[in-house]
Order: C-alpha cells, then sequence, then structure tokens
C-alpha cells in the first residue's frame, strides 16, 4: 500500500532520514520506534508530503504523494496540534471537516459515535474553543478528525502520549477494533513500547535516520526492543 | 471551497483574543482608507486642471505620459514598505483534501483585494474619460486606462514575489535603493530622462491596443512567477525558520551596567538580531537614516527664514523609527517565553525596563548615525537632537501605553514563508496618531513664536519626561503587572 523508495532527508551537510527502500502492507499496523532525533516525525511528514524528501519517492497506491494530492481522501493523519483550526470549537471543526470530506449530517454522527468513549463526554456540545482544550482532549479530536471519510490509511504520532491511562486504553482498542473493521492501516509512533508491542503487527527501529530493524515476531518484538532501549 | 476558507478567516479573526484591537485597528484602517482613497478620486477628477491651469501645460496628456513611468517607480517603492504578505495557517489545512493550488489561489486573491490596487483606477479613469476620450476617442481612452491597471496590477503580483523572496536579503534593500536612485537620478545629471524613454510606450497606447495587449502577457506572467514560487513552498519546512546560528555569543556590552534590566535588553537584542521578523526592524531603522535625504535636499523645502515644519516629521521618523515600529509589538515579541518572565522574581518589571533601556540606546544610535545631516544645516542636527529628546521623554511611553492595549501573540520561530507580520500597512497607520504628537508641542511655539521656539519647546517638554522617567515608566509597569494574567493567557491560547 505505501512503499518509499531511495528516501533522504538532508538538512544541509546532516543526513536526518535514508530509507533506502520499505513496503507498508494493507491493514497492517505498523509502528514507528526510536529514539529523539531517529527521524520518526520527519519520515512521516515525507509521507504526508508536509516536507520535502531530498532524494527518493513515497507511493501511496501507486501514487507518488509529491506529485498528486488524490491520495489525500484516503490518508487521514494527526501529527501534533498545529494540524488543528484552533479557533473552532471541536463540533465546528467535524462540521468543516463533514463538509470538505462531502459526507452526510448522519455519517458525521455515525463517524462520531465511534469515539464515544474516548471522548468520555469532554468534547462535544462544549462551548470550548480547541486551543483552550487540554493536551489529552486535543489529541482526542486530532484522531477523531485523521478517521473521518473512512481513511485507507491512518498516520498518528504519539497517539498515546498526554492521555490518560483510561483513554490510552480506550485508543488501543479503538485502533484494532477499527483495522479489523474497517480494515484500516495504522501507522503508529510511539515511544511507549508496551503499547507499540501490543497492538503493532510490525515495529521497525529508527536510530538516526536508518532503520536498524524491522520486527515482525510478535513473540520477540517486546524483548528486542527493550534490549535496545536498555543499552 | 473557497467559502469554506472565507469563512474560517472570519472566525480566526473575530475569535482572536485580540479581537478588540484588530478590530479597532481595521476599523481605523477603514477610515484612512477612505479617506486616503477619496483624496486620490479627487486628484483624479483634478488632474486635468492642475495641469493645465496649475501647471501651465498645453499637451496635459503628453505631459502625463512622460511622468507615468515614475508614478510606478514610486508605486514599486509604496508597495515594497505597505502591501501585505498572505497569510494563512498552512499547517492546518495542508493533510486535507484541499488541493494546495486552491489555497495559493485564495490566498493570491486575497492580496489582491486591497486599496492599493484601486489607486490607478481612481486616479486614472476620470482623466481617461474627460481628457483622453475627446482626444483620442474611447477605444484610446479603454487602451490607455487598460496598459495602466495591468502595469500596476502587475506591479502587485512582482512585488509579492519579490518580498516574500528577498525577505531579509540586502538585495531586496538594494533593488529599492537602486528604483529609488533611478527615479531621482533620473535628469538630474543629464544623462538619462527615464520618463522620456517610456513615453513612446504609453503615447503608443492611446492608438494601439498592443502595449495594453503586451502588459497582460506580462501581467498574466507576473501572477504564475508568483503562483509558482508559493505553491513551490507551501511545505512545512518553509514554515519554520531554521537559521544558522550566526550571530552567536553576541551581547551588547553596554546592557550589563543596568543589572537585570540590562540582562533582559540584551536578551532582547539577542531576539531581534536572531529573528527575521525583528531584524527586518532593525534592518528598516537603518533604512531609514537616508529618509532625511528626500527632504533635506529637495529645494520644494526650503524656507526663507526658519524651516519646513515637515524637518520635525523627518526628524521624529529619522529618531524614533524603531521605538515607533518595534514598540508597537511591545510584548507581543516575547509572547512565547512571556511565562518565563513572570516566573522570575521581578522578571516582568525588568522585561519591561530592559525594553525602555533597548529603545533608547537604539534611537541614541539612530541620533549619531543621523549627525552628518549637519551638512545641511545646524538647524537640523538641532532638529534631530530635539525630535530624538521628544522621543525618548514622551513618544516611547506613548507607544508603550498603546502597546499594552490587548497585545497580539506572535510566533517568531516562524519563518516569513505565509507569515508576514512584519511591515504592513497597519503598522503604518498606527505611527499616525504618534507622529501628531510633537506636532502638538512645537506648532504653538512656532506659530506664536518662531521655529526655534518650537524645537525648544520640544526638547524642553522631552527633558520633562526624562526627568520624570522613572515615574512614567513606573505607570507602564504597573500596567503590565495588573494585567499580566490576562496578557499571559492570551499569548497562551492563540500560540
Amino acid at each position: 500500500m505505501i512503499t518509499i523508495e531511495g528516501l533522504k532527508k538532508r538538512y544541509k551537510e546532516a543526513t536526518v532520514l535514508d530509507v533506502p527502500k520499505l513496503q507498508i502492507y494493507r491493514t497492517e499496523c505498523f509502528g514507528l520506534v526510536g529514539n529523539n532525533g531517529a527521524g520518526k516525525t520527519t519520515l512521516f511528514r515525507i509521507m504526508l508530503d508536509l516536507v520535502r524528501a531530498t532524494e527518493g519517492q513515497v507511493c501511496f497506491e501507486g501514487e507518488d504523494v509529491s506529485r498528486t494530492e488524490n491520495w489525500k481522501r484516503r490518508v487521514g493523519a494527526y501529527l501534533d496540534e498545529h494540524m488543528l483550526l484552533a479557533f473552532l470549537t471541536p463540533d465546528e471543526y467535524f462540521e468543516s471537516l463533514r463538509r470538505i470530506y462531502g459526507l452526510s449530517q448522519e455519517d458525521l454522527a455515525q463517524h462520531l459515535d465511534r469515539f464515544r468513549e474516548l471522548f468520555n463526554d469532554e468534547i462535544l456540545g462544549k462551548k470550548k474553543y480547541i486551543r483552550d482544550l487540554s493536551k489529552g482532549n486535543l489529541k482526542k479530536v486530532g484522531i477523531a478528525a485523521a478517521l473521518i471519510g473512512n481513511p485507507a490509511a491512518v498516520l498518528l504520532d504519539e497517539p498515546f502520549e498526554n492521555l490518560d491511562p483510561s483513554s490510552q486504553n480506550r485508543l488501543k482498542r479503538f485502533i484494532l477494533q477499527e483495522k479489523e473493521r474497517n480494515e484500516i492501516t495504522f501507522l503508529l509512533s510511539s515511544h511507549d513500547l508496551a503499547h507499540v508491542t501490543d497492538i503493532c503487527d510490525r515495529i521497525v527501529l529508527l536510530e538516526k535516520g536508518k532503520i536498524i530493524k524491522d520486527l515482525i515476531d510478535k513473540e520477540l518484538m517486546a524483548s528486542e526492543l527493550f534490549q535496545y532501549f536498555d543499552q | 471551497m473557497v467559502l469554506q476558507l472565507v469563512k474560517w478567516e472570519i472566525l480566526k479573526i473575530t475569535r482572536s483574543t485580540a479581537y478588540a484591537r484588530s478590530l479597532a485597528v481595521a476599523l481605523l484602517m477603514l477610515g484612512l482608507s477612505i479617506l486616503l482613497l477619496s483624496y486620490v478620486v479627487l486628484m483624479g477628477l483634478a488632474l486635468e486642471p492642475i495641469l493645465v491651469q496649475g501647471l501651465g501645460k498645453e499637451d496635459p496628456i503628453g505631459f502625463l505620459n512622460s511622468i507615468l513611468i515614475y508614478f510606478f517607480l514610486f508605486e514599486i517603492i509604496y508597495r515594497y514598505f505597505v502591501q501585505g504578505l498572505p497569510v494563512v495557517e498552512l499547517e492546518s489545512l495542508l493533510h486535507l483534501p484541499i488541493s494546495k493550488s486552491w489555497i495559493i489561489r485564495f490566498l493570491l486573491i486575497r492580496s489582491f483585494i486591497s486599496p492599493l490596487s484601486l489607486i490607478p483606477v481612481l486616479l486614472f479613469t476620470p482623466f481617461a474619460i474627460m481628457g483622453i476620450a475627446g482626444a483620442y476617442g474611447y477605444s484610446g481612452a479603454v487602451s490607455w486606462l487598460a496598459l495602466l491597471f495591468l502595469f500596476s496590477w502587475s506591479l502587485h503580483w512582482i512585488m509579492l514575489w519579490f518580498k516574500q523572496r528577498f525577505e531579509d536579503s540586502m538585495i531586496g534593500v538594494a533593488v529599492i535603493f537602486v528604483v529609488f536612485m533611478l527615479g531621482t537620478g533620473s535628469s538630474y545629471f543629464g544623462y538619462y530622462n527615464i520618463g522620456e524613454i517610456f513615453l513612446p510606450v504609453f503615447s503608443f497606447a492611446l492608438s494601439s491596443y498592443v502595449p495594453a495587449l503586451l502588459m497582460l502577457l506580462v501581467c498574466a506572467a507576473a501572477f504564475f512567477l508568483c503562483y509558482t514560487y508559493y505553491r513551490r513552498h507551501a511545505y512545512l519546512e518553509d514554515l519554520t525558520a531554521d537559521e544558522d546560528i550566526k550571530f552567536a555569543n553576541q551581547s551588547f556590552g553596554l546592557f550589563s551596567r543596568f543589572g537585570l534590566a540590562g540582562e533582559m535588553a540584551d536578551l532582547e537584542w539577542k531576539l531581534i538580531i536572531r529573528h527575521k521578523k525583528s531584524r527586518s526592524y532593525l534592518t528598516l531603522s537603518g533604512l531609514f537614516l537616508l529618509y532625511g535625504l528626500i527632504f533635506y535636499a529637495n529645494p520644494a523645502y526650503q524656507t526663507d527664514d526658519g524651516f519646513s515644519y515637515i524637518f520635525v516629521f523627518v526628524g521624529s521618523f529619522i529618531t524614533g523609527v524603531f521605538i515607533l515600529q518595534y514598540g508597537q509589538l511591545f510584548l507581543s515579541w516575547n509572547s512565547a517565553s512571556f511565562d518565563f518572565f513572570l516566573n522570575q522574581k521581578g522578571g516582568v518589571e525588568a522585561l519591561v525596563k530592559g525594553k525602555y533601556i533597548l529603545f533608547i540606546v537604539i534611537s541614541a544610535l539612530c541620533f549619531l548615525f543621523s549627525v552628518p545631516y549637519v551638512y545641511f544645516g545646524w538647524e537640523i542636527l538641532l532638529i534631530h537632537l530635539a525630535t530624538f529628546v521628544f522621543n525618548v521623554g514622551i513618544v516611547i511611553h506613548l507607544v508603550i501605553l498603546m502597546a499594552l492595549w490587548k497585545p497580539k501573540p506572535m510566533d517568531l520561530n516562524k519563518g516569513g514563508m505565509f507569515n508576514y507580520e512584519g511591515l504592513g500597512l497597519a503598522q503604518f497607520m498606527m505611527v499616525i496618531p504618534l507622529m501628531i504628537a510633537p506636532y502638538v508641542v512645537f506648532l504653538p511655539f512656532a506659530y506664536w513664536i518662531n521655529d526655534y521656539a518650537g524645537i525648544m519647546a520640544l526638547m524642553v517638554v522631552g527633558m520633562g519626561g526624562i526627568f520624570f522617567f522613572n515615574l512614567l515608566a513606573k505607570g507602564s509597569i504597573r500596567r503590565v503587572m495588573r494585567n499580566r494574567y490576562e496578557i499571559s493567557s492570551s499569548f497562551r491560547q492563540e500560540l
């Protein structure tokens, strides 16, 4: 579904990302881990054409993401709060997205209903602008927005960060459910090894912009990662 | 989609925590724009009588065509200073299924809807109807007007590209300086007359559509240049100013003598030189040092006794442009780190005092650099000294008083692309009330006694302000301290 070839990102002399080849398959729950500055967010940003690649390309279902924009209808993402329109209320934001994606009111209501548990009655119907929400609630709005329009793939950067423990567990359950029910491909970057090993089918470990491990064996995932990060 | 973008723009403005300030500025701007545009209309209606009766030109059309190029050179300069660049929250739109082309086209077209685009229409249409249509028929009037409009609108797109492309670069300033010299130097030395060079183009437009059609191509090319440039830079990395550390460890030694406030002034100095936006204000102060050349050397402003009253304005601007411009965004510069100052013991007080020190030092430097103007007469030096003292004693407090009303947050770490909050029309308009202040003191004395008495009055009032400096500064500090929670929350909410 997503193919990366010869991808490099350089800032002046420093190469911050160097991925010769990477393929992410349909309905895979793909985890990306690595220490600070490993290049996780940069990789996601290039995949979303938010940042230019110095070399190479990212293709989504055969479409080079830097050349067309049709893929944007089939890819949802939430990387940070700058992706939201802070001056709207969550309801207004979802309503705007409904129009952009051409959904009906019922579609939107149904969509938001899926998040009822995660929202915990703190997001919808409140007279509060997005800019005034807590970091955790911002994340919930961002995740719900990323899933609008039934995307085939969803990219989430640190989805568990700032969420309370109950919400973290709810989100984990939600991701697994969506993957099964709607065959969504999830790409998650996270520092929370316990959560990623719990839900991901495959985990790629980045170090200084390079892939140093591509783990697919569920049994060994946790031990290999804990061993690496314990060094 | 366009309606959606327009709706978001409106909501963003009306829901800003600095809405009251923005609204007041917008209303002031609207009033001033209407006033200035109505002057342009009057000027347009009176253009022919001015040329024929006022200047005694027998062939007003030929004469106007010979000076039109100066109008466009002037347009380049005023567009450079007052034309705002498109601003959009690109980060929140790029990942959505809205094509970049839509966003960029929306931005560019929005930038076109401006009073500046109306100036040639209002200025030249009456002349074309009353003067040209009679001599060359309506066809001639239309083709001549089309050339002028398209010329001006081409400049709109070219300047939109130019300002963004050469932002914070000496090339940009150098080009503007060359344009300025090209205009003022024309026919001065007898080498060339730029008006005569362009005369055939404008004259040809009276009898042919060819110049207008060629200009249409230029206008389309300029739009395309602008569109491609903005489209190509619609990436997150162009939104963040990731600069080399080229100004590391550059402290202003003098500030260390002022204790904690001096330390804050030094921090502010580092903030200024390490961010493009703030640096442009500093560059502007340097550029405005040359402002006097336009007036002091101009025979139109020479008088038999005393001096032209406009010199007080020039002096105020040369010695105080940094206070007027940078000071307007007084606390906004520190909006990202305001909590840092709140968190320090006496931090906010030191921050305000530090800014005072910085303003005074830079204003003093501007005064010192302007000393060579003494070449044009001792009275110029006297005017600069008086306006400097008045700026430091009085204007500085007025600027801060205005700036403390609902300060706006500003993200300095964003680059210039799509985020140009620098030198807009509003920024220039806001200084007008502040420029009136020296005249309130100067004019009565100049009128009833003489010009030098007016200058003395400016000096005395300024000295009074300096004498009571601590008292006046305390007022500003108290205001910040009283509103610190509101200021801090407004900065946090919008960033």
